[in-house]
């Protein structure tokens, strides 16, 4: 089998053993309980919370972001590794939903790491996340599922734009540029 | 080599022990806590910032967000001390409503701490039992509300809409099928030796200090105080329902097993919570009044509230939830400060009572407090 | 001694809810009475921003589960560098409440050694509580602007 083909299998066989990190960044965690226990039940997808960055493979954003918060999703997002899925759980991933105006959240968590599937909402209801699971699965079948790929590609760009936030200035990128020449 | 004796540990704000988005940093000396620190500020949003920003009715969806497990406890809270100001009584059948509706939502979220503080000592099956049981509340949420979550049924001058037609029967159909779990939950949870022995006399806030420090709820009952807010100060349709308060030594069908103040004894107030909302939902359910729910006020756009300062607080399933409210007249708040519970509970009595603990018991302890990081920092 | 007994100058506001206006060196002093006459629950502190006037209002609440009611002390102080004693001897909560103020308003507590960062981390700004510090500005001017990856 040539590389292509090896590849088109490796994804067959991760997509159904997805774990999960658990990592409640904001309140979209409240809807994952449910989706974790008996109710809807994820297990039956392959899918399990697991505590450990370095033993997941998605990454379930749920909901706003403070930026102290971002500074430690940056982080575990880093440990995870590759292949790895972001999934932007609610509007406030989108365009920072109800929170536009507020000083601390970030309004568009595409700017700082990949994301690759977005569920709408606030909150979204179990069955959307349910759903947002079988999209992923279907885009890593594919090979569309290609946020990992992104960041190692556009990384000065993601680490420009998480520098920013985290100093909350935008002069900052000045010393980035510096930073990038040595 | 010199061997280092102490540690440091940092549990969370990624860890299934944390309760919530925070994190404790803990030193330890072999597995004893010698020291513990609380750090929040993951979730901050500066809700109190954007309320000023936003007009009076603007903010009700903005309140709910601040305690996730118990949402309408702020939505209840915040449409009080606007009322309060507003000088409007609500009527009589919203008054039922939202003691209906309070009383749901507190049996939830005491399903999850049950759940969360059994799980923390190893009893896995509790969880999944408590957010399962939970999701039946939340399907009859959907039917009165139209939302799983977050509600924003509760509002100033009294409630959205009435509840539908065959709200009793569904209500009923839930409360029937929870009381018939709770003594499962008593064989698993209560009567299991292993809690006992995990629970009992471990995590104590002591007695004589729990008034002062700020503890409420509860965790103040479990110290042996017979303090509600419901009681005290009754809101919505307490006054007129006939329901006791749960306090330590008077635990009903539990054991007396410790000095009180304890995970156990916290545990078991809580169960007995569960019991008397089932019946203070049953008892409203049969005399709720027949009439109008919200009051016919002016459009919600035009609303001055007049200037003046507001208290107004609730009886969540954590503690005190207060809502200090100040107006100057015009058509946004000058000033909404949120006293979440969590605060006092999170902060000093855990960094307090921590050093001594087990690391082990550092988390079921934690929860058990039902220390939740969103109304800490808004 | 119900509030209204020990300190006369207190005003009922409405049932149960009582205000207390008074000048920042006797807030001490009415604390302690009141702790030791039966409201033993602190509530919370509070801080508002009076812009117009120019002062930050400082409101420290207690309940009484006794009596059932609620005290509210308020005291102003001017907006411009104006520092407060700190109440952490009196109960042990304040200390965080003073902490998150500090933070928020930039009001300095003499006497509070834990005045440390508490919620927000590595903030260069003006306290975002202040009334003059514009979050919507603050949004547009920054989040808004942070630039888009752009994949080639």
């Amino acid at each position: 089998m040539n590389h292509e083909n090896w590849s088109k299998l490796a994804r067959i066989m991760s997509k159904r053993s997805l774990w999960m990190i658990h990592f409640c960044t904001g309140c979209g965690a409240m809807e994952m309980p449910p989706v974790m226990t008996s109710r809807y039940d994820m297990e039956r997808f392959g899918m399990h919370a697991m505590a450990t960055p370095r033993q997941a493979d998605v990454f379930l954003v749920t909901g706003y972001l403070a930026v102290k918060t971002l500074k430690r999703v940056v982080q575990v997002y880093e440990q995870m590794r590759d292949p790895k899925y972001v999934i932007g759980f609610g509007s406030c991933t989108i365009n920072g939903g109800m929170y536009w105006d507020s000083y601390n959240t970030i309004k568009d968590l595409s700017k700082y790491i990949p994301v690759d599937v977005y569920i709408a909402g606030c909150m979204p209801r179990p069955e959307a996340i349910m759903d947002s699971f079988l999209k992923l699965f279907d885009m890593i079948d594919k090979g569309e599922a290609i946020g990992w790929q992104k960041y190692h590609k556009y990384y000065d760009q993601y680490k420009r734009n998480q520098r920013m936030a985290f100093s909350y200035r935008l002069d900052e990128v000045k010393d980035i540029k510096e930073d990038d020449k040595e | 080599m010199t061997i280092q004796k102490e540690f440091e540990l940092f549990i969370g704000p990624n860890h299934p022990g944390a309760t919530g988005n925070m994190s404790y940093h803990i030193w330890v000396e072999g597995d004893k806590v010698k020291k513990a620190e609380t750090r929040v500020g993951y979730l901050h949003r500066g809700f109190e910032k954007l309320m000023e920003k936003r007009i009076w009715m603007q903010n009700v969806p903005l309140v709910c967000r601040i305690c996730v497990p118990e949402p309408d406890v702020n939505e209840a809270a915040y449409s009080m001390a606007v009322e309060d100001l507003m000088g409007w009584e609500i009527p009589e059948r919203a008054k039922y409503i939202r003691t209906i509706i309070l009383e749901m939502a507190r049996i939830g979220a005491h399903l999850l701490t049950v759940g969360g503080i059994a799980a923390s000592l190893g009893i896995y099956t509790a969880a999944q039992w408590g957010v399962g049981d939970r999701d039946y509340l939340l399907d009859v949420f959907e039917e009165i509300t139209g939302a799983r979550v977050y509600h924003i049924y509760i509002w100033p001058g009294g409630v959205r809409w009435d509840l539908p037609k065959n709200a009793k029967e569904l209500i009923t159909k839930v409360l029937d099928y929870l009381e018939s779990r709770l003594p499962l939950y008593d064989d698993l949870i209560m009567n299991n030796k292993v809690f006992v022995r995990r629970a009992a006399d471990v995590g104590v806030v002591p007695k004589d200090k729990a008034v002062e420090w700020g503890v409420t709820g509860p965790n103040l009952r479990a110290a042996g105080y017979e303090y509600d807010i419901r009681k005290l100060e009754p809101y919505a349709a307490y006054d007129k329902i006939d329901f006791e308060v749960p306090y330590y030594p008077k635990l009903g069908e539990y054991e007396v097993l410790s000095e009180g103040s304890d995970i156990y004894t916290r545990t078991a107030i809580r169960m007995l919570e569960i019991q008397q909302s089932i019946k203070i939902i049953r008892q409203a359910l049969k005399d709720m009044p027949e009439g109008d729910v919200i009051l016919k006020h002016p459009q919600w756009f035009a609303w001055k509230v007049p200037a003046g300062y507001a208290y107004t607080h609730v009886e969540s399933s954590k503690g005190e939830f207060g809502y200090f409210v100040v107006s100057d007249g015009g058509k946004k708040p000058v000033r909404v400060h949120v006293r979440g519970p969590s605060y006092t509970h999170g902060i000093n009595v855990l960094e307090t009572i921590a050093p001594g603990l087990n690391i082990a018991d550092f988390a079921p302890t934690a929860i058990s407090l039902d220390v939740c990081p969103p109304d800490i920092e808004r | 001694m119900m509030a209204k007994e020990l300190f006369p100058e207190a005003q009922e506001i409405r049932k149960g809810r009582i205000r207390i206006e008074t000048q920042k060196d006797k807030v001490g002093e009415i604390i302690k009475k009141l702790k030791d006459n039966g409201y033993e629950h602190f509530v919370m502190l509070s801080c508002v921003d009076w812009i117009k006037e120019g002062k930050f209002e400082l409101v420290y609440q207690m309940w009484s589960y006794q009596y059932k009611e609620h005290v509210m002390i308020s005291i102003k102080i001017n907006r411009d560098g104006e520092s407060m004693l700190s109440m952490r001897h009196l109960f042990p909560q304040i200390e965080t409440y003073e902490r998150e103020i500090h933070e928020m308003f930039g009001v300095n507590f003499i006497g509070n050694p834990n005045l440390k960062e508490f919620i927000l981390e590595g903030w260069p700004h003006m306290p975002p509580m202040r009334k003059d510090f514009d979050t919507e500005k603050f949004v547009k001017d920054f989040y808004y602007k942070i630039p888009e990856v752009k994949e080639e």
